[in-house]
């Protein structure tokens, strides 16, 4: 065979395809397109999972091979390989069917973001200087072995403690199942979009501490008290779905909407009706519309579980006349009995209550309220009512304790033994009232390990950062709460190969527990983190949603295909359990933190549509996403009714200065009419003193002046129950408005 | 009256070309992004500066620099075949240009000792890719779609419109890919010159 000949066999068949293997172990796990058959220019979709909020949903990746800057071995180059290019909805995927919000999509620009974390990294500088000096995997995760190999041989495994967000699916199981068998307390949870008081509020009506599903494609009306659920709350993209049927689906049928809230969001801008009753009353509000429906006997009295817990119920809630209610919601009691009627006349219909009412002091009555008023609809776990999602029947490893609670711990001095700090997928120094001190109390604990992808206000604390693959590179897994009436488990292999020298946070903790062994080694026997998700799936091959039942090995490719597996359609909605029992509540007045002498306005921040709490505010297409109803970009304003400002002297872009009793904050005035005379509104995620280059000393964040005041029964910060005084400053620089002369602020316009 | 319009907008427009080409050759070695100094940040949402919209207007490109002395010549002397670096010319809109896997899948064990391969072989024990640079491609202005695969399918030889690169050393522009360079040949063989075929 000549020279020649041999070329050409080798260039057709490509039999040095071995050459391809020359790539970090850790590559060879996880299921690519293979190389050959990547075509320039040809795309394939890959099914992945959002991880961006609680919803869950599914997605669609486009693949194209493409040429990617990135690091490698100190020098900065080019890669071609197959790159993710483009994310839509999975349609078959039962939470969003194909569609996806803006968010989602943007969340591509996590991984190509210029500055993700490309290696591991040591502190070099004092803490908190953010100065970081790049190490080997090798001796970043020698050291973090060495240091829990210390505490434990000290007999202090309890001071290893773990700090994260949502943690949902596998991931939290295995974050659970090292703690356990390390011998440490159980992981604290930190997310500010978490609904605690729903949850004890539904664990006291229905017996189920979930955030609830609605069927708003069946409703026929529908009042929804303070929830952005067409923008940022629960399950948005489900729900708007649901909602787009409700409204424009039904020929002949348009359902009926009310928003009750103080400041106009997204979804009020879509109501038929929008209501601004007083802050902290919405609960009076929804009982005097269920007053009127006893009254005049418009629904049978019903009496359970979650009536019972209502003072006052069986005989016809006697507190709640329409005049009393008007005293103290400001609503006319007229509108409260036109509603009434209106609601009982267009059954089935549905109360939704989340967000701002929630995050009063009084926020469990108000949500048991309107779980009572759903009860009285006859709405509960019926058709065009709310019902709880199933639960897949996954194999849960029942003698774990609950997760933790972060805000619990921090205030109840229980951080004060930690040694080591694990920190995941959490920003508390960011989300949290600077009352709480929170970045000094991380500061004192000896050890943070940090397993962001950026580094942040809180992970910028850390001694050592161990960066996480991308969402698109790293093996997926999500438990959706809510959204759908069927159990769903997303699952993905990864999109793309890892762009930079990363390592999954999931493969990193089975690596140290490995290297620690003993009990440790064995409670974790999985290879990698792609074992343990094949092994959890398995009970799901015959529990429905493929018939019939495949081959385990057909079950598992099936799953990585299809991106998650979903159980069959129920007939009906699911029983509720029983309830526990609690004595009865009675309204009582929300307590705001401020005279309303020196502190007249009640302010109230919102959950961002761009950034939610502030999490992705490093992402460029957020930052440039127009606020849908100021169109405000690349900044924050405060919110402001133009009469209140007229009577304060204050005019659209002027400075203004918010002060509560626990900070002040400056932003720019936006004069807009869907907003309560007595109240300010705020963007949260904004104001970030270190997060990448497009956040980083951008806007205010109105978190951080907030009172420290808790809703009582869940601990939890009582978000909406702080008062300011808001006075002008002087002339802001002007804000950027979608449609403006400039789009983009000065210091990105050459980018 | 319209004319003189015209005639202006044609003087400003050219008068601002000329000058800022001028502009350039005198401060930029290369790049066909890099700013001048004094212009303003922000021209138009595509361009940078006053002269990169001209140059773009005018078509006007810098010539491709190589990270490699790649020879088109000496692979085809040795009878390798276009595609099979060039892997998607026939199934796809986009031909490729080859990384560097592509290259050692021969270049592992031949000419080993040549100094260029031994640079290939250096970039690719560091993990990178070769940063080549396009020769052609059209400006997004131009809002035209070439779709190579239908073209090979049609029995259309790669030279007609990359020129001879049994001559080339590193392969350069040697034909002017403008429209009337496509009509001719659609009209000759009378396929669609509909402005929807390349224009979507």
């Amino acid at each position: 065979m000549e020279r020649r000949d041999f070329l050409k066999a080798t260039v057709l068949t490509g039999a040095t395809a071995a050459l391809s293997g020359c790539e970090k172990p850790a590559q060879k796990l996880v299921r690519f397109i293979p190389e050959e058959d990547l075509v320039p220019g040809v795309a394939t979709w890959k099914p992945s999972v959002c991880t961006l909020c609680s919803a869950g949903c599914g997605l669609m990746v486009r693949i194209l091979p493409g040429e990617a800057e990135v690091v490698r071995g100190g020098k900065l180059g080019t890669i071609q390989m197959g790159l993710a290019k483009k994310l839509e909805g999975n349609p078959n995927h039962p939470v969003n069917q194909g569609r996806l919000c803006a968010r989602g999509q943007a969340g591509l620009q996590i991984t190509y973001h210029p500055d993700r974390v490309n290696g591991p990294l040591r502190r070099s500088g004092p803490r908190g200087s953010g100065n970081f000096l790049a190490t080997t995997w090798e001796e970043a995760l020698s050291e973090v072995v060495s240091k829990l190999g210390e505490i434990r041989s000290k007999n202090r495994p309890r001071s290893l403690r773990v700090l994260s967000g949502r943690l949902r699916g596998q991931h939290g199981e295995l974050v659970r199942k090292f703690l356990k068998a390390f011998g440490a307390p159980p992981a604290m949870v930190f997310d500010p979009l978490d609904e605690p008081v729903l949850r004890q509020a539904n664990l006291l009506s229905f017996g189920q501490a979930s955030i609830p599903s609605f069927d708003l494609a069946r409703t026929n009306y529908l009042i929804c008290f303070g929830a952005d659920f067409l923008g940022t709350w629960n399950s948005p993209v489900a729900q708007s779905a649901g909602y787009g049927e409700m409204r424009q689906g039904r020929p002949g049928s348009r359902g009926g909407f009310v928003q009750v809230e103080q400041r106009m969001s997204q979804t009020g801008g879509n109501a038929d009706e929008w209501i601004a009753a007083r802050p902290g009353t919405e609960g009076v509000l929804a009982l005097g519309m269920a007053h009127v429906m006893l009254k005049e006997q418009l629904r049978p009295h019903v009496q359970d579980n979650a009536t019972r817990l209502i003072a006052g119920w069986s005989e016809g809630l006697p507190d709640y006349a329409p005049s009393p209610v008007e005293e103290k919601t400001g609503i006319p009691g007229k509108r409260i009995e036109r509603l009434a009627r209106e609601i009982t006349a267009h059954v089935p219909a549905v109360a939704m209550i989340g967000g701002l009412p929630l995050a009063h002091t009084n926020g469990l009555f108000s949500a048991l309220a309107v779980n009572a008023l759903n009860t009285l609809l006859g709405s509960v776990g019926t058709p065009g009512g709310m019902f709880f999602a199933p639960r897949p029947p996954m194999q849960e490893s029942e003698d774990l304790t609950e997760d933790g609670n972060f805000v619990r711990d921090l205030l109840g001095a229980k951080l004060d033994g930690t040694d080591v700090l694990l920190l995941h997928n959490s920003n508390p120094v960011f989300a949290t009232p600077a009352a709480w001190k929170v970045r000094n109390s991380l500061a004192q604990i000896p050890f943070i390990v940090s397993f962001g992808s950026f580094v942040d206000e809180t992970s910028e604390l850390a001694d050592l950062i161990l960066p996480d693959h991308s969402p698109l590179e790293s093996w997926l897994d999500d438990v959706p709460e809510s959204g759908t009436n069927r159990a769903v488990v997303s699952l993905a292999p990864p999109a793309m190969q890892p762009l930079h020298n990363t390592l999954a946070m999931p493969d990193a903790l089975l690596t140290i527990a490995h290297q620690l062994g003993g009990d440790l080694g064995k409670a974790l026997p999985w290879e990698s983190f792609q074992d343990m998700l094949q092994d959890s799936m398995a009970p799901l091959r015959t529990a429905g949603g493929m018939h019939p039942p495949p081959s385990p090995e057909a079950f598992w490719t099936q799953v990585q295909e299809q991106g998650g597996w979903w159980g069959d359609e129920p007939k009906q909605f699911g029983r509720l359990a029983s309830p526990h029992g609690r004595a009865a509540v009675k309204f009582t007045e929300p307590q705001f933190d401020g005279e309303e002498s020196s502190f007249p306005l009640h302010f109230q921040p919102y959950v961002s549509q761009a950034f939610l709490d502030g999490s992705l505010a490093h992402l460029p297409w957020m930052q440039e996403l127009p606020d849908s109803l100021s169109t405000i970009m690349w900044g924050t304003g405060v919110e402001i009714n133009p009469k209140t400002a007229q009577r304060l002297g204050i005019e659209q872009d002027d400075l203004v200065e918010v002060r509560s009793q626990h900070g002040s904050l400056m932003a720019p005035a936006l004069l807009s009419p869907g907003i309560a005379f007595d109240v300010v509104a705020m963007a949260m995620g904004q104001g970030h003193d270190n997060f990448s280059r497009y956040a980083s000393g951008r806007g205010a964040n109105p978190v951080t002046i907030l009172a420290p005041v808790q809703v009582a029964e869940t601990g939890s910060l009582a978000w909406a129950a702080t008062r300011v005084r808001v006075s002008k400053v002087g002339k802001a620089r002007p804000a950027l408005f979608s449609g403006g002369l400039f789009e983009r602020p000065s210091e990105l316009q050459s980018r | 009256m319209r004319s003189i319009i015209t005639d202006l907008s044609l003087v400003v427009m050219a008068s601002v070309a000329v000058s800022s080409f001028f502009l350039n050759r005198a401060s930029l070695a290369g790049s066909f992004r890099k700013r001048i100094a004094g212009t303003p940040q922000v021209f138009t949402p595509a361009h940078p500066t006053v002269l990169d919209s001209a140059r773009e207007f005018l078509g006007w490109r810098d010539n491709a620099v190589q990270p490699l002395a790649f020879t088109h010549k000496r692979h085809v002397e040795n009878q390798i075949t276009c595609t099979a670096c060039h892997e998607g010319v026939q199934q796809s809109a986009i031909a490729g240009i080859p990384n560097i896997k592509v290259c050692m899948r021969c270049h592992a064990l031949f000419a080993k000792d040549r100094p260029e391969i031994k640079k290939l072989t250096a970039i690719f024990n560091s993990g990178l890719d070769l940063p080549w640079q396009r020769v052609y491609g059209f400006s997004p202005s131009a809002h035209v779609k070439f779709n190579h695969a239908p073209h090979i399918h049609a029995g259309v030889d790669c030279s007609t419109c990359h020129g001879d690169v049994t001559v080339m050393t590193v392969a350069v522009r040697a034909v002017n890919l403008n429209m009337g360079f496509c009509l001719r040949c659609h009209r000759a063989k009378q396929v669609s010159t509909d402005c929807i075929t390349c224009h979507f």
